[in-house]
């Protein structure tokens, strides 16, 4: 758990570097893909919904993404915490994914 | 729920740290940042030359058109500051005041013809055998065919030609024959008189055809011989066909 923890703080920070530094530069009708988002979403539909590192992963890269933002401090996270909780209740009791344990 | 709690506090202090945490974290990012925006730079600069491409090509053809348009009225402005010169030219000489004259254009030659083709025909008062002048009063025909809006200029030089000239100040009279291929002599001269090379040659009120006092050209090679009755002359008409431009045409006052 901790490795996966360490890992996923160096994907995020990557990522809000990525984010603040790299893709501004690609603007679609004035919007920035937000990547840090799409996996926090992509890592709560896809986790065994009774696990808790989705909510982990939207309060690491909510962190990073606030820290090279100029909102108040955890205005990202707050968004990708309550993002994951959105996913992690929708699939917890709604959506059944075959090759996911429910465990 | 204590989680959240717990959460929810640590956002707060962030708040209050917020300064000193996101500097550290600049001051670490910052090389991996700096490298990231340039590359970010880079690329979307290529994608945006991609992009840019048609918007070029438009705007290429654009601005061609305009150069069209603007070449176009250059060119006007152009034959308008010649017709001007020309219209100071016949101002400084006078020509306005002894002849009623009607500003015309070349818009064609046929060397080989001796003719050109002027932009002003019977809807403009132009008639058949009206005499054609240069700024400089030089003769250089007379109309000898009239369209509605255009007209054939009959040049002095052209075989069908034929008129009454004299050499200027004296009393020497002679028949001026174009030969073809831009050339013409005086004709019937009477032997007795004296012509010069360098005589320069006017025209005659005898023949008619053209008022008196154009300047036709100058002899250039006498050829006298004394088994014929009369002597000749081969001219050089002071026209330039080649500097041929606006002309005037002498209409009846």
């Amino acid at each position: 758990m901790l490795k996966t923890v360490i890992l996923l703080v160096l994907i995020f920070y990557i990522l809000a570097l990525a984010q603040a530094s790299f893709l501004v530069h690609f603007q679609i009708f004035g919007m920035v893909l937000n990547v840090s988002l799409l996996l926090v979403v992509l890592i709560n539909i896809f986790e065994n919904p009774q696990k808790y590192l989705g909510l982990w992963s939207s309060l690491i890269s909510g962190f990073f993404l606030d820290i090279f933002s100029t909102r108040p401090f955890g205005f990202w996270i707050l968004i990708f915490f309550l993002a994951a909780i959105f996913v992690k209740l929708i699939f917890r009791k709604h959506v059944r994914i075959p090759f996911i344990a429910r465990t | 729920m204590l989680f959240a709690v717990l959460a929810a506090v640590v956002i707060v202090a962030l708040n209050f740290f917020q300064n000193k945490v996101r500097n550290f974290f600049y001051l670490v990012s910052a090389p991996i940042q700096a490298s990231l925006w340039q590359a970010g730079d880079r690329v979307s600069n290529f994608f945006a030359t991609i992009t840019e491409f048609r918007n070029l090509k438009k705007e290429n053809e654009d601005l061609k058109l305009k150069v069209q348009l603007l070449l176009t009225e250059n060119a006007s402005l152009r034959e308008l500051k010649k017709e001007n010169e020309t219209l100071r030219t016949a101002l400084n000489i006078g020509l306005e005041k002894e002849f009623k004259l009607t500003l015309v254009q070349v818009i064609g030659k046929d060397i080989s013809q001796d003719s050109l083709i002027i932009n002003r025909g019977s809807k403009h008062g132009i008639a058949k055998n009206m005499p054609v002048i240069t700024e400089q009063k030089n003769l250089v025909g007379r109309i000898s065919e009239v369209y509605d809006d255009f007209s054939k200029v009959m040049l002095i030089s052209s075989k069908d030609s034929s008129f009454d000239a004299r050499i200027s100040e004296q009393e020497i009279f002679g028949v001026v024959k174009g030969r073809g291929g831009l050339k013409a002599f005086i004709d019937r001269v009477p032997q007795d008189k004296e012509l010069k090379v360098g005589d320069i040659l006017v025209t005659s009120v005898l023949g008619g055809v053209f008022p008196a006092g154009l300047l036709v050209g100058e002899i250039k090679e006498v050829k006298k011989s004394d088994l014929e009755p009369f002597q000749q002359a081969e001219i050089s008409p002071f026209f330039d066909i080649g500097k041929l431009g606006n002309l005037f045409v002498i209409t009846p006052s």
